[in-house]
């Protein structure tokens, strides 16, 4: 005779369920700043990138309608405190609406311990059964881990939703992170443009691009060198889209006036 | 009985992570954030509304000068970002549930004020509205940590006897009724049960505030919550965790946190009323003022030009400070004298009582046993050979009476006794033997009922009258018999310095002074007439209380004192909880709306007298806000005055509320 599912597992049966219930953990741990790194450094690394590029194609643009140096320095120069402003808070709210998310859920799985106990009983034995355990020791682990509440939410938390728990950086420290990579690519980039009008805007974008990939390659033991390549490559890529198709849309204007 | 295998080590437990986050709800201690991040998240409304003070006031020196307006305008817009944007989404958030209150008129009135070029009145506006918040915020924090001790008290865990006999630890949530559980000594119990094994000396203090353990042996029913001091004892349980002693006990302190706040619904009740009044008097002048006037809808001059105006004008930003600032005030005042108040608006209800009702133990008492002397039953006996053997044996029980002798003996510089064989009997006293002169003789301390098992049937009358005549005064009791000489060791609660003089100030205020204990009746009696109370309750258990204090908050308002657990539900429940800071358990601290850092209860009167002149500087800020706002709105909406001449007039009655508050401070 077949067992009707309880309803918690909404028609899936026990592994269904933390199968499905550890995919959408996995999701939530993974759209912010991750685990592997620091949060602070994650969102410092990614301004400092983002930064770069936005200079690089407004650099790039900018000398179609800007004509002196003094006036393209003061756009540029206020257009990034701007754009510093936009990814702290940004940056802060994104680590703010993931923390929300993590709390609901944590919230649901205390909800769910308490109100459907037998149900996160049977799912602790499919959890601890697929890591070897079996029969008399199995309901020995499966008792203990019910006992105690607090290390019974800790288990599902990290077991079957796979969330990470004290790994976050708080999201104001977050978005500081990314001010202060947003600065440091600011700083080179203006001192760079400052020393050398012609192209030290683009020689400093770039830096800060391969510095910052450095860094995370390294925090994150990836190879750093094709790391540095692919990030100053794509930056290039879309700097030198923007310069010659602006090129292009001028000699075309130019030719049909 | 063989501990499992499948028991939990318990050297390594991890601490629990999400006990604080679901208590407190906060997101410094989210479970998510490394622990050395969480303080990031501490205070951050307080502290978004301090730099919003700070820019708003760049803002308006900024504003000033006409070559940096522009840049006064970049610091404005930080503080309607730092100090608006929350005030936004509450307002946004409560509209959309037709809830209509001041949170809403203010933020209309701020963001409005930008589109008649006052933003820096809507940015003081918000900024002040952001203090209130955070103020209230920080309030709601303390509040909700008031069952947080008692929940700590309540153990998660109990050890269940399985039918095999192996130990295994399960939640008490899922142990039923008729489950056997092992109390180990040191443990606290963690469900009600009656005793089918073992006997052993269980304190209560938590739970009922008398600092005396008692005996308990097979068929005496445990409550949750007590501490087991000796003995192993096994319970058979008869209530649920839903159901224990502490549990009820939560209960009632929810319940009485849950009805209190009388005075916060008024305040919310007329808040809205007002609200909606001026939003609506607004949209109608608005709408109507160039039928009756003559005047245009746009422009300078025009209907909602002067609407707006109006608005801002009555935005309560005055109210919004007169009551906070004259509370903070006396609770600055307050705390200069180690009396920590939880909110100042408790000041008002304080003025508002007529009458107070004491705990005894801890309260009017210091709640620390003190050796009255020793006496010997029968005949002659060597006074300090006894004292010299009590000394020996109770060195190292843990237990108030084996304090209160030591310290006794200590000060009467007795020559020290060597005893042998020591024994402690769980719940009945202790024994060892005396070697004197070559002779070795047995010697035991304990309570009554154990020694009258080893005395002779003469001897056993004899102590039996003595022992009742000395509990009916009141008084605890030690036995002590070394050979056949018995002798009796009395001790009482000592008396809190100066408890009369305040009971007398209370008298003089014509307060009725009341004390409810739940110890017994000789015990009461005794104290409330040393301490010169003629109303007192004895044998009262926490609902007892409860009762009494509900109905003496009801009838007069009543101020009630108390340090214990038990004391909880009704310190939450009365007009005004104090409790005793440093003798206070944490659910009577977390309960209770005042607290007595030091325990100075001879700061009571005072207190009062200071909640009395709070109350009088709170009604004349009211008053002066109430005026302020009716100068400045009702010339802004016919014109008469110019709009900076309004908002000056607005301010102005800020500053005087301000000023009149900080009056309080000089006490």
């Amino acid at each position: 005779m077949e067992t009707p599912h309880p309803p918690h597992f909404k028609d899936k049966d026990a592994i269904g369920h933390v199968a499905e219930v550890q995919a959408k953990g996995m999701i939530s741990s993974t759209e912010i700043h991750g685990t592997e790194m620091p949060g602070t450094l994650a969102a410092a690394t990614d301004a400092a990138k983002d930064t770069a590029v936005m200079l690089l194609l407004l650099w790039a643009s900018s000398s179609f309608f800007i004509h002196t140096f003094t006036s393209e320095f003061q756009f540029l120069f206020v257009f990034s405190i701007g754009w510093l402003l936009w990814k702290f808070g940004r940056s802060a709210w994104l680590g703010w609406s993931h923390l929300e998310r993590l709390h609901r859920i944590v919230n649901q799985e205390k909800w769910e311990i308490e109100h459907h106990r037998e149900q996160e009983r049977e799912e602790l034995k499919v959890l601890y059964n697929a890591k070897g355990f079996s029969g008399k020791l199995l309901d020995d682990v499966v008792d203990v881990l019910m006992a105690d509440g607090d290390r019974l939410l800790r288990v599902m938390v990290q077991e079957e939703l796979g969330l990470s728990i004290e790994c976050y950086d708080h999201p104001l420290k977050q978005g500081i992170g990314a001010a202060i990579g947003c600065f440091l690519t600011m700083l080179a980039s203006f001192l760079c443009f400052y020393a050398f009008p012609a192209y030290g805007l683009l020689i400093g974008s770039l830096a800060s691009i391969a510095g910052s990939s450095f860094l995370a390659a390294k925090y994150e033991q990836n190879r750093t060198v094709p790391a540095i390549i692919w990030n100053v490559g794509i930056g290039l890529l879309a700097g030198s889209f923007v310069y010659f198709f602006l090129e292009f849309l001028r000699y075309f204007s130019l030719t049909h006036s | 009985m063989n501990p499992s295998s499948a028991a939990p080590p318990s050297s390594t437990p991890a601490p629990p992570v999400f006990e604080e986050f679901f208590e407190l709800g906060q997101e410094s201690v989210s479970p998510f954030l490394k622990i050395d991040s969480r303080k990031w998240g501490a205070n951050l409304t307080l502290k978004a509304s301090i730099a919003a003070a700070f820019l708003l006031v760049g803002s308006f020196v900024l504003s000033r000068f006409p070559v940096t307006e522009p840049l006064s305008y970049i610091l404005l817009v930080l503080v309607y970002f730092l100090a608006g944007i929350p005030s936004l989404i509450e307002s946004v958030e409560e509209l959309s549930d037709f809830d209509i209150n001041i949170d809403i008129l203010m933020t209309l009135a701020a963001f409005s004020s930008v589109f008649i070029g006052s933003g820096l009145e809507g940015g003081l506006l918000l900024v002040l509205f952001a203090f209130s918040g955070a103020m209230e915020d920080a309030v709601t924090a303390k509040a909700k940590t008031a069952l947080s001790s008692l929940h700590k008290l309540s153990p998660t865990l109990a050890t269940v006897v399985q039918e095999d006999g192996n130990l295994i630890e399960r939640s008490v949530k899922d142990i039923s009724i008729g489950t056997t559980i092992l109390i180990k000594a040191g443990q606290v119990v963690p469900l009600d049960g009656i005793v089918i094994e073992g006997i052993s000396s269980v304190n209560l203090v938590h739970l009922t505030g008398e600092n005396l353990p008692i005996r308990m042996q097979e068929g005496d029913t445990v409550p949750a919550g007590g501490r087991n001091l000796e003995g192993a004892l096994t319970l058979r349980v008869t209530l649920t965790s839903a159901d224990s002693t502490l549990s009820k006990i939560i209960n009632l302190v929810t319940q009485a946190q849950e009805s209190r706040p009388v005075l916060q619904r008024w305040f919310d009740k007329l808040s809205r009323g007002y609200a909606l009044t001026i939003i609506s008097l607004s949209a109608l002048f608005a709408i109507t003022l160039p039928f009756f006037l003559d005047i245009p809808w746009r422009g300078v001059e025009g209907s909602i030009y002067r609407a707006v105006a109006f608005l801002i004008a009555a935005s309560p930003c005055a109210l919004i400070i007169a009551i906070p600032i004259a509370y903070l005030s006396a609770v600055s005042a307050c705390a200069k004298k180690g009396i920590l108040l939880k909110g100042g608006i408790t000041l008002d209800a304080l003025a508002s009582c007529q009458a107070v009702s004491f705990d005894k133990t801890g309260t009017l008492t210091t709640g620390n046993l003190a050796c009255e002397g020793i006496e010997v039953l029968e005949g002659d006996g060597d006074i300090d050979k006894a004292l010299g053997v009590a000394y020996a044996m109770e060195k190292n029980a843990v237990h108030p009476i084996a304090r209160a002798i030591l310290n006794y003996v200590q000060s009467r510089n007795i020559p020290q006794v060597q005893i042998k064989d020591f024994k402690s009997i769980p719940g009945y006293g202790l024994e060892a033997t005396l070697n004197t002169l070559g002779q070795t003789e047995p010697v035991y301390i304990g309570n009554p009922d154990y020694i009258l098992s080893k005395l002779p049937a003469s001897q056993k009358a004899v102590l039996m009258d003595r022992t009742a005549q000395i509990q009916e005064s009141g008084r605890l009791l030690a036995v002590l018999l070394i050979g056949k000489i018995v002798y009796l060791l009395s001790f009482e609660d000592t008396l809190r310095p100066g408890i009369q003089d305040t009971i007398a100030a209370l008298k003089k205020r014509r307060w009725d002074v009341v004390m409810l204990t739940g110890d017994h009746e000789a015990s009461a009696r005794r104290i409330a007439n040393e301490v010169g109370i003629e109303n007192y309750h004895a044998d009262l258990k926490p609902e007892d209380k409860l009762r009494y204090v509900t109905n003496l908050s009801k009838e007069k308002g009543l101020a009630m004192i108390g340090d214990g657990i038990n004391d909880a539900p009704a310190l939450a429940r009365a007009t005004v909880g104090i409790c005793m800071g440093k003798v206070g358990s944490g659910a009577a601290v977390d309960a209770a709306d005042i607290v007595l850092l030091h325990d100075s209860i001879d700061l009571l009167d005072w207190l009062i007298e200071q909640a009395k002149k709070t109350q009088t500087i709170v009604r004349q800020n009211v008053g002066l806000a109430v005026g302020a706002i009716l100068i400045a709105s009702i010339p802004a909406l016919g014109g008469f005055v110019p709009l900076w001449l309004a908002v000056v007039m607005h301010e102005g009655g800020t500053v005087l509320v301000g000023l009149n508050a900080l009056r309080l401070l000089r006490t």
